[in-house]
């Protein structure tokens, strides 16, 4: 039973960086319709240049947030301007796959070729300590990760409710003809939408670089197992995908210490199935998903 | 360019036939051998892919289990080789009957998102299943000619690659003109228009997803009896699935010819991007940029760009209206 | 009519190339023997890309040393000795097609192995059926050995299931009230860091000692809390990774994040990198694997390839390096002694016959092999003890006392 609870609780510390990872994933596709593969890529991309601030500089790895967060909000921008919009809308769900599928294979090979292929990690002087409730040990590297991650989504669920911005963006998720209507510039806010998205991949990149080793084909693993959380949480909801992704992620852990780590990987796929079975829009999606 | 379309099968094919006696040593043939099977495989994508539109990441998972299905009846139950290849293609198409119908009961980006799912589950499954597939310690399959040395396996299998290439290019042709194409190119078009003037759209769908299954499976099988060695994470890899994808796209998804162009200009790239810059791994970047080069300025590809008028059969390009007419008429 | 022609044109070109362009069945029957005073030119595909290009640079580099030495005394019978390197990207098509390539295109002398159980088989296929002799220092998994290839050698102690025999035999030995009683074995699904495990798994179970975690996982295994979870639950009294870099690494954070302490750990191939220590943080102490190997050892050419891998590479040798200088090591012998080097059948099968039935000095002690190939010596026991590494095991090996049980992490 301990076993269990053990497996519950390393679930949910990793579920909180799936969560923020899902939901910039959920936000790109709730602006632009876009499937974006190449999430993950950036996410490594980010932790490898958080590997290099905190190797070479010696600083602590939160340090290059104020750094990689802007540069990756203008990737993004930049991203969403010069190449997904520039695609034939008719085709753009499939066509945004293999752009961004190019652009993951193109950082892979990059980040293979400045970095080798060898693993890298960060390593912290509280790396392998961790704190204990009960009989169940939670680590502190993931409790910091977990921390991170809440921070950085509360942070995002403020702006999309609270600011106008916010505003503009959720207008363009529901209705992006009606939002260009009421006056919002939806060419724009989808470039911005884009940016927030990467900036959550930069926040997770570092918090990646403290909890496990990486080497630049680690994306492909992340890549399924998005995928399947944004579908189980309704494509295009950001809310459903954080929901899920925690969800999911203690059911990995319980499978984890119950079976085995295929099994584990292969639940998110089982859940992804079902869904599509069951309730083809996802838990959370309403009326977008199922067009799409 | 009546005459050039009639001749041009002809002139490929007699190329094609003489190209293992042409060429000075076995490498070249081995390498012609992967660049046909290429092309039978992105032919066969294209089976769904050019019809329908609809782009699938993931039959690099019908590859391998055409693959191991095959390698599994001959070397656990005995058959003959010929026979575990059909058996193993037919058992495939059944299984793609069923994901099909599960997968295509989701459009565009959900789509995508299960052909990826697919692969990797199946990795998965293969790779955790070692009694029966051996696991990571790959599946050793027997050469199915132990009479012929390396050089003249590969002689062998280039013509049978060939032979899955010209049966994947017929059908595609045939599919091309007849009614059910007339279907799938509405579905393109329309999904929902086409469903309300009484197209069988989910039918044809899953139809079409089984039978690109079916000869992805049958190259996957070919390449089990040919290679020798399977192994799970390299059999069910997304970077297959998405070379098909790349070599279609490149030549262009609306011509018959037009993934065939694709492999022959990409799968002699990526051998000499490998030779050549193979010390690190920029050649990935590579095969990226190209990927994204293509997506970007070609989406219709070469076949579309280069040729004013039509280079051999292709889909037309007509409006919705017009196509629809055509089925339901 | 024109087609016609045409037609017939592009027919009688293809019966013209047909006859003209006959192939060789044999790799080296292209050069005629008398043209034969070029350079040695050996062919090797290594993982120098993907999962496995870690250890694939390190043989790559023993590969490179051993060449300097060689081309320092004169080179192979008088002639200069010259690797190919191809890149495989850690991926079994490209190690056939690279070995396709160097055999029938490059025409290389000689063939060496790549690295890692997965890509040696399927490399192993290509150099056999050309013929090629086909020595390797990296292929140790058990199903090597039995795809029935004539041709091929392992150039290191011994294969994977044999690496903790020593370790095995002192544990069942030790007084019963000593024995461990149970035993928690976790392993990357990989045929040899597996088969490195189940050897000691087996030999232990026989003995008594009761396994009771047993966990295999993939590849791309990055997060070890769960593993080490299920490990801290069951409170072993031996942990046994069956383990390459990362992963080692990783699973001793996470047994010291989850307060697993055994009374005996032991892991393959990590420990005996030089970046161990410091990738774990001081708790290595204690940590026992088994080694090919040892820097300090003093058989034929060890300080040498120790003294000029620093000189070329800047860090110490390792493992992967010494298993690299050792393939060569080997070939070189049996060139000099069948006094042939080029890739026809005749001489590679002369090559083939007396790495069989010889034995052989090399950096990692005296080798000689069984019927299939199989080194038959065996694999010593190192432990970090007082930071240092020191071989423990066997006996007459020996540098230090091996320390059991170990200090708390």
């Amino acid at each position: 039973m301990s076993l269990v609870l053990q497996g519950l609780a390393l679930g949910v510390l990793t579920g909180g960086l799936y969560a923020l990872l899902a939901s910039g994933l959920s936000l790109y596709f709730g602006v632009m319709r876009v499937v974006m593969v190449a999430h993950p890529a950036f996410l490594f991309l980010a932790a490898y240049l958080t590997y290099t601030v905190h190797t070479t500089l010696g600083v602590d790895p939160f340090l290059a947030l104020p750094v990689i967060v802007p540069l990756f909000f203008g990737l993004g921008v930049a991203v969403q301007r010069l190449l997904i919009a520039r695609l034939a809308p008719d085709n753009l769900a499939m066509m945004s796959v293999l752009l961004t599928f190019g652009i993951a294979l193109t950082i892979e090979g990059l980040l293979g070729t400045f970095y080798t292929g060898s693993y890298k990690s960060v390593s912290m002087e509280y790396a392998t300590r961790s704190l204990t409730i009960g009989g169940v040990h939670l680590p502190y590297d993931k409790i910091i990760a977990f921390g991170v991650a809440a921070l950085t989504l509360a942070v995002l669920f403020a702006v999309l409710v609270k600011s106008r911005f916010g505003q503009a963006l959720r207008a363009t998720i529901q209705h992006r003809e009606a939002a260009r209507l009421v006056g919002v510039p939806t060419e724009r806010v989808a470039g911005y939408g884009f940016g927030v998205g990467l900036a959550t991949a930069a926040v997770g990149g570092t918090v990646l670089a403290l909890i496990t080793p990486f080497f630049p084909a680690s994306h492909w693993v992340w890549i399924g197992k998005l995928m399947a959380v944004i579908v189980v949480g309704g494509l295009g909801s950001v809310a459903g995908a954080a929901l899920a992704a925690v969800v999911l992620g203690m059911v990995e852990g319980v499978v984890l210490v119950t079976v085995d780590a295929t099994w584990a990987t292969m639940m998110f796929y089982v859940f992804l199935f079902l869904t599509l079975l069951v309730r083809p829009q996802g838990f959370f999606g309403g009326r977008l998903a199922h067009r799409f | 360019m009546h005459t050039v379309s009639r001749v041009l099968p002809l002139l490929l094919a007699a190329l094609a036939i003489a190209y293992p006696w042409a060429v000075p040593n076995y490498y070249l043939v081995y390498a012609g051998a992967l660049t046909v099977m290429y092309a039978a495989m992105s032919t066969s994508w294209n089976l769904l892919g050019g019809f329908t539109g609809y782009v699938s990441l993931g039959h690099s998972a019908f590859f391998g289990l055409g693959a191991y299905g095959t390698g599994l009846l001959v070397v656990r139950l005995g058959v003959p080789w010929a026979v575990a290849l059909l058996v193993s293609a037919l058992l495939v198409t059944v299984f793609a009957v069923g994901v099909g119908i599960a997968a295509v009961r989701v459009r565009g980006a959900s789509f995508v998102i299960v052909s990826l799912a697919l692969v990797s589950m199946m990795n998965l499954v293969v790779q955790g299943w070692r009694s029966l597939t051996g696991g990571s310690t790959g599946l050793q399959v027997p050469s199915p000619f132990p009479g012929l040395h390396r050089g003249q396996t590969h002689i062998v299998f280039f013509y049978l690659f060939l032979a899955l290439l010209a049966l994947a290019l017929l059908s595609w042709w045939y599919v091309s003109r007849s009614r059910f194409g007339a279907g799938l190119r509405a579905i393109r078009e329309d999904e929902d228009k086409a469903e309300s003037l009484g197209v069988p759209t989910a039918a044809y769908k899953v139809a079409a997803f089984a039978l690109s299954a079916l000869f992805v499976a049958l190259a996957g099988g070919l390449y089990a009896l040919w290679f020798g060695s399977l192994d799970p994470i390299f059999v069910f890899s997304i970077l297959i699935a998405s070379f098909m994808v790349l070599m279609s796209l490149l030549g262009g998804v609306r011509h018959l010819y037009g993934p065939l162009l694709g492999a022959l200009i990409v799968a002699p790239a990526g051998e000499y991007f490998l030779i050549a810059l193979g010390e690190t791994q920029i050649h990935l970047t590579a095969t990226g940029l190209v990927l994204v080069l293509v997506v970007l300025f070609m989406p219709d590809g070469i076949l579309a760009r280069f040729t004013r008028r039509r280079a051999g059969p292709s889909i037309p390009d007509e409006s919705a209206g017009q196509r629809l007419q055509g089925v339901t008429r | 009519m024109a087609r016609v022609r045409k037609g017939l044109t592009i027919i009688s070109i293809c019966a013209l190339a047909l006859t003209a362009c006959a192939k060789t069945d044999e790799p080296g029957a292209a050069q005629p023997p008398g043209q034969q005073r070029g350079p040695v030119r050996i062919g090797i595909s290594l993982p120098l890309t993907g999962d496995f290009s870690e250890p694939g640079k390190g043989i790559q580099e023993g590969y490179q040393v051993w060449a300097d030495r060689v081309n320092a005394k004169g080179g192979l019978l008088g002639r200069k000795v010259e690797l190919i390197f191809r890149d495989d990207a850690s991926d079994p098509n490209r190690v056939s097609s690279d070995y396709e390539s160097l055999i029938t295109q490059d025409k290389v002398d000689l063939v060496f192995g790549p690295f890692s159980s997965r890509l040696v088989i399927p490399a192993a296929k290509v150099a056999e059926s050309y013929g090629m002799l086909f020595v390797e220092p990296a292929g140790a998994a058990a199903e090597v050995f039995e795809q029935g290839f004539k041709r091929l050698f392992y150039a290191a102690p011994a294969i994977a299931s044999d690496h903790y025999n020593y370790l095995a035999d002192y544990l069942t030995k030790l007084p019963p009230g000593k024995r461990p009683k149970t035993a928690a074995y976790a392993s990357l699904d990989d045929p040899f860091a597996q088969g490195t495990a189940y050897g000691l798994r087996d030999k232990l179970a026989a003995a008594g000692v009761k396994t009771v975690v047993d966990e295999v996982y993939p590849p791309e295994t990055t997060d070890f809390a769960p593993i080490a979870a299920k490990i801290a639950a069951a409170k072993p009294d031996v942990v046994v990774g069956g383990t390459q870099f990362e992963d080692s690494v990783g699973l001793v954070r996470a047994l010291q994040e989850l307060k697993v302490q055994p009374k005996l750990a032991a892991f393959s191939t990590g420990p005996t990198l030089a970046e161990f220590p410091a990738a774990v943080k001081g708790a290595a102490e204690h940590i026992l694997s088994p080694v090919g190997w040892s820097a300090t050892a003093t058989f034929t050419g060890n300080q040498e390839l120790v003294k000029r891998y620093k000189e070329l590479f800047g860090g110490d040798a390792n493992e992967d390096a010494a298993n690299g200088y050792t393939v060569g090591q080997i070939v070189e012998a049996a060139v000099t002694a069948v006094k042939c080097v080029d890739p026809t059948k005749e001489c590679q099968d002369k090559l083939a016959q007396h790495i069989g039935q010889a034995t052989f000095d090399t950096v990692v002690g005296p080798l000689s092999f069984d019927d299939k190939g199989r080194p038959e010596q065996a694999h010593m026991i190192q432990q970090y003890v007082d930071g240092k590494i020191e071989i423990v095991l066997p006996e007459q090996a020996k540098t230090a006392d091996l320390v059991y049980p170990k200090r708390p992490w």
